[in-house]
Formats: structure tokens, C-alpha cells, sequence
């Protein structure tokens, strides 16, 4: 898994957000090792497109998502958005370019302040940027809250724990839709929700996205919810991309090793598969040493020597579809370039 | 095995309604939080108003016993309801207007207190770093300094230096409330910058920086009413040992002059101890309530902060 | 294994846990809260059984309730829980201690909370074989390293000499599943064992589950909100809803005919890797009845898209059907029946109003 490369990158108007190489890096205590969460990965997403993130915890998919807000700053590797140069930007023009994406985060109940309205906590963006007067940011309020399903009379009077997860959650999202932002980043928004809640706001992202004309990046670990709502997936290994298709592509026949494990995964509600599926050893290791090579050789059936020494390069192994691996688990299709 | 020990919580997943096991309020801290309010809003007022009332002695009329002021002329009584000291003073009045002092001392430092350590706390927990590592080495070493060797050290060094500020000169109930707050600022800064560092990796910030917010506003909206009821708690709590501080330090001679405080009198009492139990249990008692009675409020808004946090 | 259970009568013919009409309230500020309402079913030796639920339908508190872990002071408890043919449901904490480790065991959702952070690993296993089973120290320790070899931990005897900090947290789990394991329960309690977890790590787990289980002729009950972690994994499934019981099968029959609309909803809300992308999820409007003032009738009416008139004023009880004799079900109008058919002819095509 290694992938690095930029075979996947598409050279397209409709380009909204361009990342390359990027890299981020924590320091741990002080040691003088690394955290090495993203390792140089390249990622593109067009406009009105769903990027969806998929990975185990500590493959760095939550990371890249913070890094494309610059929060914090990626250790090196640019993010192109809306054609301006994020990494270079300093600042009050960050300040302003941000508020052009938002983010949900995973946490409904830890992602607003415990100690304000709800009301006043979807206000607040504005009122930071003094856009219309009280009486039209109210408005705008209060549309938002109806559109995602929440009363804008009990939110007015009511703080977030008096509301159920799946309803703060909401309560996210009209915060992040109020400054009428292009790119939403959503960090597993609906990892902490019931399936029957869950089910509810990845419909209502759906409804919202066509309303307002968003271009999502969906970061989730469960391959069923991201295929459910992307358009493309990027698969992710410890720091490194994998694997890079479209969704019904990627579930069909997916190319990535690591891919068909994640498949494999995913519990399905049928007694008669969940049977006959057996699990893969092993858990990803530390990102703080990962092993030489491609990242996944450890845990990699097909692993040979070639894995543990060389990264393998991202390569399209069918139209629109591509691999980072040595050996992947079916043969490409001749392409002409 | 560490399952036998194990007591069910409502885990995040369960919905709080069903789970969260909200037993009634005991009544004792209950009933201890309202009588501590009573007694310190009835000495405050008491206080204030000494001059006013009819039931309390003027501050400098002597007790005179057939027509003469004598040492602890009184013990307790209709006459003198707490007795007269040495000086043949009335000891209820005196524990009255003791209270002006001690009260204002102790709201005073804590004030100062939660002023200085609350910024020092808010801007070392909220920007680390290098602003946090200065922080912390200046509450590092207000720490590291015995309390009491400070104390002395600032007040003899207040005394010398007789700072007048236009018309505010600052005396010693001036100097020994700077010194309490000096010395109520390490705990609270400590405690402000634990609360932040927690909340500020909590993703509502996050969220609030991603909107644009400049760290100002996040201090003041995000983080702010977040640490405010933990730092009234932990104030209220210290207002306490404050108030005992300020005994103590008059206990050693280093009290305010001019109008009388508790420690002073406590002080003043205890070599009649035997003579003349009620000049010094007195004022013991009202130090004893007061500290009690800021104890019992402290712990009330813990627990009323508390209830909505573990709604959370 | 415990004086206690083997002094009074152990049935061994008979089932190994028996509910009936189990009833679990807590007292709170807002009232008495039915967590568990009524609940009535038995468990064979050497199953599985999964109870599945949103949160709020009183899974947990029903798992907890037969272990007799809740807080003695706000609970009150009716009915009878009756473990080896005994009945444990008025048991005091002290009598429970017998049967907590040697009988019953529990592992919880986020393994890290439920380990001691300050105590090795090897101790932490080891302390209640020494305190059970009366174990010397080196037996115990031996004991806890063949157990952390049965959990699938590789080098076991380094691994009892670390913090539960220096594992991973599949690791953990495998940890707590040993600690679990360690005095030879009867029955374990997985309580959202792998929601903390990937999801690699978590089909190993649930593998690792099933596999003790067949090995130690284990019962166990896994309570989950996933449908998807049952299906391959138990023997028997419990749906639960608004602290009440709606459907009990053998898993098979349960997903080859599912009866209760609740049930189906449930399994149609989760997003199927076969569907191709963006296809519409279909959810369950509305959300969990309260259970300080639960509705008359059907608790699930509210929510139910074939609901008639019948469901809000009567409540349905739990009825077998007539394919299988072991699957039961509380429903008016269970799906699949002519009048379900009729309902469903009746709802607009399109009808994905959502409302909260």
C-alpha cells in the first residue's frame, strides 16, 4: 500500500480541491520519533462529487481531512482549492478561505459547546463574520434548522444535551451549512449513530447536498455507509493511499489486497454469508515505524519479497480505476494512453 | 476478577434517558447550602449596616459595668450577648464589623486571585507552547515558595514601599488582600489551564476555528463559559481557606490595624482563654461558619455545574 | 466453581437461563423509567443468543438485569430470572459474587475503561483465579498465559508483564475476553464487545467469540445495535424495542421470515454493500417511545409504517408462528400477512418524510 503517485489525479475544470503530497507529522512527547500520519498522498474531488475516505482508525483518513482545513497545517504538500493555494495562505485570508468548507465531526455531543443554545450555536458563524443584519441571519437560521428537521423554536431554548445524538448531529450540520460553504468534510459523521439514525442523516447529506450544490469528502471505516454515499473512494492504509475507484468499481472487483480484507469485513446481515467469511490476522501496526516497502506487506496475503522492499506506485489497472500494489488480485486490462 | 467490580454506567451508546440513574439529592448538602447562603448574606448585611441597626454597639462604645469599663467586664449575656473583651468592647459588635474586613479580604484576594490565574490559566492551556511553558514556570514557582514566607515577605515589602495611587493609598487590608491574591493565583491558574487543555482539544472549538473564529472569540465564547463554573467552584471553595489565611495571618501579628478582624480578636483572646472563653470562641465560630458556609456553597455549584456536564 | 450454586439444586437437564416476565425500572427525576417491561424467554446451554436494539429499547439494562448488575437502590425488579433452574433474581451482591466470574462474565464495549490502567496484565488475570479458584501464584500466572494464548495474543508470557497502555485495542478486547474467560463462565455477556473497534479487528473478535464458545460449551449472549454482528455469530436473535421484547428466532428463520415491521425496518436502514451508491436508505421515522410514559398499544405504532387502528389501542403479545414453533413475535400485523400487504398497498410510493 503504499501508493504513493499521481496516476489517480484528474486534469479537469471542475477540479474544486486539489491535495498533493501531502505530508503530516506529529512529534511523539519528546522522543524525537514520528507519527507518520499521512504520508505523501495526492487526492482530488470535482465539483459536486462525494470523495469518500475509507481506513482503519490510525490510517490517517481523519488527519487528511483536518490537514485540507489547515488544522493544523500539514508538515509539507499543497492543498489547491477553489484554484488559491491554502498552505501558502496566511492568516485572515485562511480565516476567510476556510469558512468556503466546513466540517461535521464524529462526536455530535462534543462537537458543540455544552454551555450555549443551539440556536445561538448555528447563529455563531455569522455573527463572527457579521453577515446580514440580526434579523436575516435569524432567518437563515432558522430555514436551516427546519431544513435538517429540527425545531427552531425548542432550539432557541435548549442546549445540546437536552437533544438525542442523531439530533445534534443535525444541529452540526446546519452549523456547518451556514456560511454556504462549497466543500463539506464530514469526519464519520455517523460512526456514533444507531443504524436507523445513521440511515437517516446520510439521506438527509444526500438531500443536502443536491439542495445546495455541495461537494462532499466523507471519512468513514465502514465501507458499506462510504459506498452507500460516494461517488469515488479512496482507500487508505497508514498514511498511504491504496486503492482509488469509483464506488460500484471498488465493491465489484476490488484490486487492493487490503481492499477485498475491508470487504470482507464488513458484517452483512444475511446468516448465510456471514458464515462462510473468515477474518484476517493481525491489526495495522504502529504509524509511528511503518515497515518498509508497501505498508500492508505484513498483513498481505499475496505478500512476496518485492512488497517489503519497494513501494509499489499507483497505476490504473482498469478505466478509472487504480491500484497501488505489486501484485494485485486480478490482471489490468490493457489501456491505451 | 475486574468484572465483579464493575459498576454499570450508561455508556454513550445507551440513550441517558433510560439509563442515567438520578438519585434524589441528599438533603443535607442541600440543606447546608442554604443555610451557608443565609448566614453569609444575614452577615453581610449585619456588616454593612452595623452603624444602622439598633441591636448592634456602636464599634468604639465600651461596655461599662456600673459605670466602668472593665476587662471582660460581661461574659455572654442579655447584656452583652457574646460578652466584652479585655478592652471592655462588646464581642458581638465587634465580631460584626470584624466581618467587614475579613469578608471584603477574602472576596477581594479571591477576585484578584481568579483574575490573574484565570488568564495566566486560559492563555498557557489555550496557546501552549512557549506562552505556556512562561506560564507555568512563573505558577511553578509561586508554588515552590512557602505561602507563609511569601506572605510576610510581600506585606513588610508593601508596607515599605507605602504605594499611593492618586487617592487610593493601599493600607493593610489593601496589602493583605494583594498578598492572598497573589498566593490564590497558582491553584487557580492550575486548575483554569487543566480545564482548558481539555477543552480545547474538544472539537466544538474545532469547529468554531473552522468557522473563522480568531482565538479572542474562541477564549471568550468557546472556552471561557466552559471553565467559568469550575473556576466559581473552586473559588468559592478557596474563599474559605482565604478568609482562614487572613486569621492566620493576624494570629501572627499581621493583621489590619485599624478595624478589628476575627483573627485579630482570636489572636487577642487567646492568652485569657480561661479568663475569657468568649472573646476568643466567637469569633472563632463566625470564622468557622463563614468558611463552612463558602465550603457548602462551593460544593453546590459543583454539583449543579456537574449535573448538566454529566448529561453530556 | 461456587459452594453457593452447587450447595442448592443445580439443574443441569433443564434451560440455563430462564426469563420470565422480567421487569427493570428506574427510579429518576422524571419518573420511573421502564428500561426492561416484561420480558420472557429462555436460553439453552451452550448457545447463542444476540439481543439487538436501538439505543434506549433496554438491551443493556436486560443484560445487566440478568447478571444482577444495576445499581440495587434505583432498580426495582420484578419477575424471575431463574439461572440452572435457581432463582438469582433476589439475590444481595454478596450471594451474586459467587456466580460473577465462575457462572456469568461480561466484557463491555470500550475495553481500555475496563482494564486497570496501573496493573499488568498478567495480574489483572491472574488476581481472580487466585481469589475463585484458590489458585498459587504460579498456577495463575501459567493459567492466565494460556489463556492469553487461547485468545489468539501472540507472545503470550512477554505480554503479561505489560500495561494495558502498551496494547492496541483489538488487543484489549482479547485481554478482557481472557479475564472473562479465566474462571470458566457458563455464560458470557458481550456487551457491544467490537463497536469500539475496526472493523477487521472486529470480524476477528466475533470470530474469536464464537470460537471459545464452541470450544468451553459456552452460552453467550452478544447485545449489539448492528443486525450485521448477529447474523453470522449467534444461534438465536432478540429483537427488543421500547424495553419490550418484539421478535425471537433462531437466526436463520429470523432473516429468512422476519415478522415484525421493527425488525425489517432495522435491517432495511443499514446500507447494503450490494446496493449500488446512492441508493435511497430507507430509515425508521421518528424516534424510541419514552419509556417514562410508553404509549398504549404497540410501542413500535408510532413509527411503523403499516400501522392501523388496532396497534395504538392494543398491545400485541408475543406469538409463535406457525412455520416455527421457536420463532415468536409481537405484532397485529406481522409482515408478510394479508393485512400487512393491505397496508403497505396504502402508503404513497415515496413516502421518506422524515420528521423528528
Amino acid at each position: 500500500m503504499a501508493g504513493t503517485g499521481k496516476a489517480h489525479l484528474r486534469d479537469s475544470p471542475d477540479v474544486l480541491l486539489r491535495v498533493d503530497d501531502l505530508v503530516v507529522e506529529f512529534p511523539v512527547g519528546r522522543t524525537g520519533l514520528k507519527v507518520h500520519a499521512v504520508s505523501g498522498i495526492s487526492l482530488d474531488v470535482l465539483r459536486g462529487e462525494t470523495l469518500g475516505l475509507v481506513g482503519e482508525s490510525g490510517c490517517g483518513k481523519s488527519t487528511t481531512g483536518r490537514a485540507i482545513m489547515q488544522l493544523p497545517r500539514p508538515t509539507s504538500g499543497s492543498v489547491l482549492f477553489e484554484n488559491k493555494q491554502l498552505t501558502e495562505m496566511s492568516g485572515d485570508t485562511m480565516r476567510e478561505a476556510r469558512t468556503r468548507m466546513q466540517m461535521i465531526f464524529q462526536d455530535p455531543i462534543s462537537s458543540l459547546n455544552p454551555r450555549r443554545k443551539v440556536r445561538d450555536i448555528v447563529l455563531e458563524p455569522l455573527s463572527i463574520w457579521k453577515r446580514g443584519s440580526k434579523k436575516e441571519q435569524g432567518e437563515r437560521v432558522d430555514t436551516l434548522l427546519e431544513e435538517v428537521g429540527i425545531d427552531p423554536a425548542r432550539a432557541a431554548e435548549s442546549q445540546p444535551h437536552q437533544f438525542s445524538g442523531g439530533q445534534c448531529q443535525r444541529i452540526s450540520i446546519a452549523r456547518s451549512l451556514v456560511l454556504d460553504p462549497t466543500l463539506i468534510i464530514c469526519d464519520e459523521p455517523v460512526s456514533a449513530l444507531d443504524v436507523s439514525v445513521q440511515a437517516q442523516v446520510l439521506n438527509l447529506l444526500e438531500d443536502l447536498k443536491a439542495k445546495h450544490g455541495l461537494t462532499l469528502i466523507f471519512i468513514a471505516h465502514d465501507l458499506a455507509v462510504v459506498k452507500n454515499i460516494s461517488d469515488r473512494i479512496a482507500v487508505m492504509y497508514l498514511g498511504k493511499i491504496c486503492e482509488v475507484a469509483p464506488s460500484d468499481l471498488l465493491y465489484a472487483h476490488p484490486a487492493h489486497h487490503y481492499t477485498s480484507v475491508l470487504v470482507d469485513s464488513i458484517p452483512v446481515p444475511d446468516p448465510e454469508i456471514a458464515a462462510t467469511k473468515t477474518a484476517i490476522e493481525g491489526e495495522p501496526p504502529s504509524p509511528v515505524l511503518p515497515p518498509p516497502g508497501c505498508r500492508f506487506n505484513p498483513r498481505c496475503p499475496a505478500a512476496q519479497d518485492i512488497c517489503r522492499s519497494e513501494e509499489p506506485q499507483i497505476r490504473e489497472i482498469e478505466p478509472e480505476h487504480f491500484v497501488a500494489c505489486h501484485f494485485p488480485t486480478f490482471t489490468p486490462v490493457s489501456i491505451s494512453v | 476478577m475486574s468484572i465483579d467490580l464493575e459498576e454499570p454506567t450508561a455508556t454513550a451508546s445507551e440513550a441517558p434517558t433510560t439509563l442515567v440513574v438520578t438519585k434524589k439529592p441528599f438533603k443535607m448538602p442541600r440543606l447546608g447550602w442554604i443555610f451557608g447562603t443565609i448566614w453569609l448574606v444575614t452577615l453581610s448585611f449585619c456588616a454593612l449596616f452595623a452603624g444602622q441597626l439598633p441591636f448592634i454597639r456602636e464599634y468604639s462604645a465600651k461596655v461599662k459595668v456600673n459605670g466602668r469599663a472593665k476587662s471582660y467586664g460581661w461574659g455572654p449575656g442579655w447584656n452583652a450577648w457574646f460578652g466584652t473583651d479585655k478592652s471592655s468592647f462588646d464581642v458581638f459588635a465587634r465580631c460584626i464589623y470584624g466581618a467587614r474586613v475579613t469578608l471584603l479580604v477574602g472576596v477581594g484576594a479571591t477576585a484578584l486571585g481568579l483574575f490573574l490565574g484565570g488568564i495566566l490559566g486560559i492563555l498557557g492551556g489555550y496557546y501552549r507552547g512557549r506562552i505556556d511553558r512562561v506560564t507555568s514556570i512563573f505558577v511553578d514557582c509561586l508554588l515552590a515558595l512557602p505561602p507563609l514566607l511569601l506572605a510576610l515577605l510581600l506585606i513588610y515589602r508593601l508596607d515599605d514601599l507605602e504605594i499611593q495611587i492618586w487617592f487610593w493609598k493601599v493600607t493593610r487590608p489593601w496589602e493583605i488582600t494583594i498578598t492572598l491574591g497573589i498566593l490564590a493565583i497558582a491553584p487557580l491558574a492550575r486548575i483554569v489551564r487543566a480545564q482548558t487543555i481539555s477543552l480545547r482539544e474538544r472539537e466544538f472549538v474545532l469547529a468554531a476555528r473552522s468557522l473563522g473564529a480568531k482565538n479572542g472569540r474562541i477564549i471568550f465564547r468557546e472556552v471561557l463559559p466552559n471553565v467559568v463554573p469550575t473556576m466559581l467552584t473552586v473559588a468559592f471553595t478557596g474563599l474559605g481557606i482565604l478568609i482562614a489565611a487572613e486569621g492566620a495571618l493576624a494570629f501572627l501579628g499581621l493583621g489590619v490595624e485599624s478595624p478589628q478582624t476575627w483573627g485579630k480578636m482570636i489572636n487577642a483572646g487567646r492568652d485569657d482563654l480561661a479568663k475569657a472563653w468568649w472573646a476568643t470562641l466567637f469569633p472563632c465560630l463566625f470564622l468557622l461558619l463563614s468558611v463552612v458556609s463558602f465550603n457548602l456553597i462551593g460544593d453546590q455549584m459543583a454539583r449543579r455545574f456537574d449535573i448538566r456536564e454529566a448529561a453530556i | 466453581m461456587s459452594d453457593l450454586i452447587q450447595a442448592s439444586a443445580r439443574d443441569l437437564s433443564g434451560p440455563l437461563i430462564e426469563l420470565t416476565d422480567v421487569k427493570t425500572h428506574f427510579k429518576t427525576a422524571r419518573g420511573l423509567v421502564r428500561a426492561v417491561d416484561g420480558v420472557s424467554f429462555t436460553l439453552e446451554r451452550g448457545k447463542s443468543l444476540g439481543i439487538v436494539g436501538e439505543s434506549g429499547s433496554g438491551k443493556t439494562v436486560l443484560s445487566r438485569s440478568i447478571m444482577g448488575l444495576l445499581p440495587p437502590k434505583a432498580a426495582v425488579r420484578h419477575g424471575s430470572i431463574k439461572f440452572e433452574g435457581r432463582e438469582i433474581l433476589g439475590l444481595s451482591r454478596s450471594q451474586m459474587r459467587g456466580i460473577w466470574g465462575s457462572e456469568m462474565a461480561m466484557i463491555f464495549q470500550d475495553p481500555m475503561t475496563s482494564l486497570n490502567p496501573v496493573m499488568k496484565i498478567g495480574r489483572q488475570i491472574a488476581e481472580p483465579l487466585r481469589i475463585h479458584l484458590n489458585m498459587a501464584r504460579s498456577d495463575a500466572w501459567a493459567t492466565a498465559e494460556r489463556l492469553l494464548t487461547d485468545v489468539r495474543i501472540p507472545e503470550a508470557a512477554r505480554r503479561l508483564n505489560q500495561y494495558p497502555h502498551e496494547l492496541s485495542g483489538g488487543m484489549r478486547q482479547r485481554v478482557m475476553i481472557a479475564i472473562a474467560l479465566a474462571c470458566g463462565p457458563t455464560v458470557l455477556f458481550a456487551d457491544e464487545p467490537t463497536t469500539a473497534l475496526d472493523v477487521t479487528v472486529q470480524a476477528q473478535i466475533l470470530d474469536l467469540l464464537g470460537e471459545q464458545r464452541r470450544d468451553r460449551n459456552m452460552s453467550l449472549i452478544l447485545v449489539t445495535h448492528d443486525l450485521g454482528v448477529v447474523a453470522g455469530h449467534t444461534d438465536e436473535i432478540a429483537v427488543m424495542y421500547g424495553g419490550k421484547l418484539v421478535e425471537k428466532a433462531p437466526t436463520r428463520s429470523l432473516f429468512a421470515n422476519m415478522k415484525m415491521p421493527y425488525t425489517e425496518a432495522l435491517l432495511q436502514s443499514i446500507p447494503k454493500l450490494t446496493d449500488p451508491s446512492h441508493t435511497r436508505l430507507s430509515v425508521i421515522n421518528g424516534r424510541p417511545p419514552d419509556l417514562v410514559n410508553p404509549p398504549v398499544g404497540c410501542r413500535f405504532a408510532a413509527r411503523c409504517l403499516y400501522t392501523q387502528q388496532r396497534c395504538r389501542e392494543e398491545e400485541p403479545p408475543l406469538v409463535v408462528t406457525p412455520e416455527d414453533p421457536e420463532h415468536s413475535y409481537a405484532c397485529w400485523y406481522p409482515v408478510g400477512s394479508p393485512a400487512y400487504f393491505e397496508a403497505k398497498a396504502r402508503i404513497p410510493s415515496n413516502s421518506t418524510v422524515e420528521v423528528l
